[in-house]
């Protein structure tokens, strides 16, 4: 196990630099001018030609590349050209409310996947089992922000129960009352992602219910719902698992719409902000954390994956 | 395989079947778009525009005036076009890279980590940059969605030509003296014709909710392409004010969606059980 | 069954969160921005929404009351000398900066003359400026070459105008606008806090020394009754109308004309017109390509165009916009309808048949766009329709805006593109009257004109010259006016003392809870 995962980490070094090198390379080809975006309307092309030197963008871009790359392995991701601070601390800024955005919305899979696939499961075949997953797959069929834009309507002008948009920090005042900001944007998030879940708990019940010691205790006629129930926690725990792999980057992705709709101050709508702006700084720096993290959540999906599921081995 | 008899209306799979019917409907709107609109769907008309729906215009008017009825019918078209051209970007180039690294262990390693480090990015900030970096259009949309489900269908590619390269028959093949690309494209690929089907149906549906998310950032189809996304893209203010805007083109790319989905999961019944793990779908 | 249970949890938990109370401070004013500033150095930076924050905590040495004409702030008297080629300005007694130390005349020597080297707009002050001094505590002389008329209208103008920062901080700095911890002016409120992507916050001032005379447009006494102003950035038009109805934000600015009827009606809502609008431009390029110096073909194009649908699409309702060929909105004292009415003829035929007689043989025309402003893309989309009818070849190119001023900077991209511009009090602010401004007008005729205009300081003779220039732009065409746009913001009714239009940026001293 220890090796396995010294392993891995040996090979996410050289995925990382090829991932960091991809990154760079697409940001720079895009067109547009930090300098003149920054300057405005009335800049003379002077001005914006001696910004651009001062912020080192006329360097050959292997220079540039590897400068970055060296300021990175010191935990230095640059100065955001926008904001004219950190790239670090203005992607902390946006961190809060992004991870709070992503635990609620892994929450509200849970605990609507896990007990909807299990009940499918057990009544597999019935007219539960069919609603349960077509609807999972009708929510998966909408899109993110047609949806947001709806719930919106409905339960923040219409019926006035939740804030709408934004999200002041849970350390600001109102505490973590202030959650109920995020409450419709990671319901709009779960939605379509709950299908996934639902489907693997559902499959891996199946596929309990056909193994040997299984069918033994049934034969000694136990209920069959008991023997689900005695199965469901660590299978359950091992779809979330698997779910929270594959969720995790369907997750970042659909951020970067949610927060956009409900005006989050998340790092989604930064990177979106960001390329508006072409502060690279903050598009390299936000994307380079998330494929980092991205890396490391299935690393540690696998880990968990082969301990919870003997069968697994991990080679 | 009897994939049509799963689509049998008295079998359990009503709802597929259904699916299939609306898509048959989207298709033929799509194809005969010019003579079903009532109007261009560009002409402008600064008199009309925002009219509710009514006698003249079924669907009402935009903001331009235009008819949204008959956007929405050019809008199938376009969702045709976005959808069979992920398809077709996404098999060949994914099922070339996954079933050459599979049978060329050696391009294989190669080829995988590259496919690997496309995965770490998230699919909507990769089409995000690729986007911004090219220019709005057609084509390239395509092609950046085409890329985003190269990476999963190359994985997938992989995992199944490998289990099929040490079958028998595949190995009595190259024991007959049968050329690489022979055995790879007249003994490997016919195998994987139906699961690759299953996989086109996914893509096909997930294309759609990925070009309107791009729309919706305005990164997406330039914007005087009449496509369901940009609709919704454009008249997202106008949800009080013009209601109609927003609910049929949402409909109707929630409704394809949902039934390409139905479409794909009933023929994922149909296919070969080793298989069945391998497509993730949704 | 278990499911109950888990049904159970979940909608007490979500009660417990809708239960909680709604509103988190009394004190604070939420305002829904369309975005971020890229600085609030009102030197260097002209962004409208760095201004509406800014101008809360800077202060020059004029301001503008509600006729748009340029009163003392912290100036309390001048008077002109050498046939006006002298000015001394005389400034407040007692006026305390945020840091708490007292505004003399060396914190205005110093931020003049950084505005003067490196601000967007000091250049035009300073060209014509042979000397400047601090002549006492109190006294500013300012020594000019001629004398030169819109002088006090651009000491101001606070939008890329000169703001009195304390000497040390404009003294250090040079090109670079000033970080957020130098944030330091005269203003009733003061600078907190700038969290990227979340807000900007701004403090009131407790020792702010007001003028004791009526609030008057922005000149008068300036009363800071909110705890703190929070600018929250917004992006999303539709978010920003649905937050400020569900109560989430107390101001919102920016809204789509279309709603404008809806909102207006609203008894939740309170809608506040902008006073000088906004007009969309479409520029032609004098360096490159087929619009150089060939006037004919650009009054073809000009003579194709017919501006109302352009305008009734794009914005909507009537009371919104205007069909106006002057540069400066009627009632203003450089309203002009000099060579107005080719503002929208809109005769394809006439067009066609002049087009033909410029030699115009059908080249592509590139016609640039940025989708990040609504009404750009929905006017451009009209005009293309009425261009290619009257035989013109145009290629639309949409770009994201970012990418659209870059390539507008390289003359060989585009031929036409479409800008905006803000209401300015006085046109020699406007973007076209600078040679540098992409397009590049500098003709002969521009060039003596523009002399006459700042070389004389009476205002009768200065507005009859601009005229002359309007008509001149009319007839060179180095721009098209699109038509006059009044954008609007929404409040909360809750607010008081909110006039019912703004005179250029919202402010919110004198506004209360």
């Amino acid at each position: 196990m220890l090796a396995y995962a010294i392993k891995r980490i040996f090979v996410l070094i050289p995925t990382l630099l090829a991932a960091s090198l991809l990154v760079f390379i697409f940001i720079h080809l895009i067109p547009g001018d930090p300098a003149a975006v920054l300057l405005g309307d009335t800049a003379t092309p002077e001005d914006v030609a001696q910004l651009t030197r001062e912020m080192g963008l006329d360097k050959p871009l292997y220079t540039q590349f590897v400068l970055w790359l060296g300021n990175f392995l010191q935990g230095d991701l640059g100065t955001s050209i926008f904001f004219q601070a950190p790239v670090l601390s203005v992607i902390a800024d946006g961190a809060e409310t992004s991870i709070l955005l992503a635990v609620m919305t892994m929450f509200w899979i849970v605990i609507f996947g896990v007990p909807i696939g299990v009940v499918s499961a057990t009544k597999h075949g019935s007219w539960i089992d069919q609603v349960s997953s077509g609807g999972a797959m009708f929510a998966a069929s909408i899109p993110t922000f047609w949806l947001g834009l709806y719930l919106i309507l409905i339960f923040s002008v219409t019926l006035g129960w939740l804030p709408s948009s934004g999200f002041p920090s849970i350390s600001d005042e109102g505490g973590l009352t202030n959650l109920r900001y995020l409450l419709l944007p990671s319901l709009t998030l779960a939605a379509p992602n709950a299908a996934l879940i639902i489907r693997l708990v559902r499959a891996s019940m199946l596929d309990v219910q056909r193994e040997d010691h299984v069918r033994t205790a049934r034969a000694k006629g136990l209920h069959p719902l008991r023997v689900a129930y005695a199965h469901v926690f660590r299978n359950a725990l091992i779809a979330v698992a698997a779910a929270f792999g594959f969720t995790f980057a369907a997750l970042v992705s659909e951020a970067v719409v949610t927060e956009t709709v409900f005006s989050l101050p998340g790092v989604g709508r930064l990177v979106v902000q960001s390329i508006l702006r072409r502060d690279y700084p903050v598009i390299q720096g936000v994307i380079l954390v998330i494929v980092i993290l991205y890396m490391v959540t299935n690393l540690l999906v696998d880990l968990a994956y082969g301990w919870l599921d003997p069968r697994v081995s991990l080679k | 395989m009897n994939a049509l008899a799963l689509f049998n209306p008295y079998s359990g799979r009503r709802l597929a079947f259904l699916g299939l019917v609306w898509l048959t409907f989207i298709l033929i709107c799509a194809l005969a778009a010019p003579l079903l609109a009532p109007f261009d769907p560009l002409a402008i008309a600064p008199v009309d525009r925002l009219s509710e729906p009514g006698e003249s215009y079924w669907f009402g008017t935009d903001n331009f005036g235009r008819d949204t009825l008959s956007r929405c019918i050019y809008g199938a078209r376009m969702a045709l076009i976005i959808g069979l051209g992920t398809v077709v970007v996404s098999l060949t180039a994914g099922s070339l890279i996954g079933m050459l690294s599979a049978y060329f262990t050696r391009l294989g390693h190669v080829l995988m980590r590259m496919i690997d480090v496309l995965m770490a990015f998230p699919a909507l900030l990769l089409a995000l940059v690729l986007m911004t970096l090219l220019e709005r259009s057609v084509a390239n949309t395509i092609i950046v969605i085409g890329i985003v489900y190269t990476t999963t269908t190359a994985r997938i590619l992989f995992g199944m030509t490998l289990k099929l390269k040490n079958e028998v028959f595949v190995e009595a093949a190259v024991c007959s003296g049968a050329g690489h690309c022979s055995v790879l494209f007249r003994h490997i690929l016919p195998n994987l014709i139906s699961p690759l089907l299953v996989q086109a149906s996914f893509i096909f549906a997930f294309a759609q909710l990925q070009a309107a998310a791009l729309d919706f950032l305005g990164l997406g189809l330039p914007p005087e392409i009449p496509s369901w996304g940009n609709m919704l893209s454009e008249s997202r203010i106008y949800v009080t004010r013009a209601p109609w805007l927003l609910i049929f083109p949402g409909i109707l790319i929630i409704f394809s969606v949902f039934s390409m989905n139905l479409v794909g999961d009933a023929l994922r019944d149909s296919i070969d059980p080793r298989f069945k793990d391998d497509i993730a779908g949704v | 069954m278990k499911i109950s249970l888990w049904w159970k949890s979940a909608m007490a938990g979500c009660a417990a969160l809708v239960l909680a109370n709604s509103a988190w401070a009394g004190g604070t004013l939420r305002y829904a921005t369309v975005g971020e500033p890229p600085s609030l150095d009102q030197h260097v930076v002209t962004s409208d929404l760095a201004t509406t924050i800014a101008h809360h905590m800077f202060e020059g040495l004029y301001t503008f009351n509600s006729a748009n004409a340029p009163v003392g702030l912290l100036a309390a008297d001048e008077k002109l000398e050498d046939d006006g080629k002298t000015i001394v300005i005389s400034l407040r007694k007692g006026v305390k900066f945020h840091n708490g130390q007292e505004m003399v005349a060396g914190d205005v020597l110093a931020s003049l003359n950084r505005w003067g080297e490196h601000g967007s707009r000091g250049g035009l002050l300073y060209s014509n400026v042979t000397g400047i001094e601090a002549s006492g505590d109190h006294e500013i002389t300012i020594k000019l070459k001629a004398p030169f008329g819109p002088w006090k209208n651009l000491l101001a103008f606070i939008n890329g105008g000169p703001a009195i920062y304390p000497a040390s901080v404009a003294a250090a700095a040079g090109k670079e606008p000033i970080a957020p911890e130098n944030y330091i002016g005269t203003g009733p409120y003061k600078f907190s806090e700038w969290k990227a992507n979340r807000h900007v916050e701004l403090v009131r001032h407790d020792g702010y020394a007001s003028i004791e005379a009526a609030p008057d447009g922005y000149a008068g006494a300036r009363t800071a009754h909110f705890d703190k102003i929070r600018f929250i950035p917004v992006p999303d038009v539709g978010t920003r109308v649905s937050g400020l109805k569900a109560g989430d934000y107390d101001y919102a600015e920016s809204i789509p004309g279309d709603l404008f009827a809806d909102l207006d009606a609203d008894p939740n809502v309170k809608t506040i017109l902008n006073g000088g609008p906004i007009f969309g431009l479409i520029f032609m390029n004098s360096k490159e390509g087929p619009l150089k110096e060939n006037y004919a073909l650009r009054r073809a194009i000009q003579a194709a165009l017919d501006k109302v649908p352009a305008l009734q699409v794009s914005i909507g309702p009537e009371k919104l916009w205007r069909a106006n060929g002057s540069f400066l909105p009627e009632g203003n004292v450089w309203y002009s309808d000099a060579g107005a009415d080719n503002f929208s003829r809109g005769d394809t035929a006439g067009a066609k048949e002049m087009a033909v007689k410029a030699g115009y043989k059908g080249e592509p025309i590139k016609f640039m766009v940025s989708t990040n402003y609504a009404f750009h893309y929905d006017q451009a989309v009209v005009f293309t329709k009425q261009l290619a009818q009257a035989g013109f070849n145009i290629d639309l190119q949409v770009y994201d805006w970012a990418t659209l001023i870059k390539k507008r900077a390289q003359p060989d991209q585009w031929d036409l593109f479409f800008t905006h511009h803000g209401f300015v009090p006085d046109p020699i602010l406007i973007s076209v009257m600078n040679d540098n401004y992409p397009g590049w007008w500098a003709t002969a005729e521009k060039a003596g004109l523009k002399a006459k205009f700042t070389g004389t300081a009476d205002e009768a003779e200065r507005q009859k010259i601009w005229s002359q220039i309007q008509s001149a732009i009319y007839e060179q065409v180095p721009t098209m006016k699109t038509g006059d746009v009044y954008t609007y913001n929404i409040a909360s009714p809750k607010l008081t003392g909110l006039a019912s239009s703004t005179l250029i940026w919202p402010h919110f001293w004198n506004v209360d809870n």
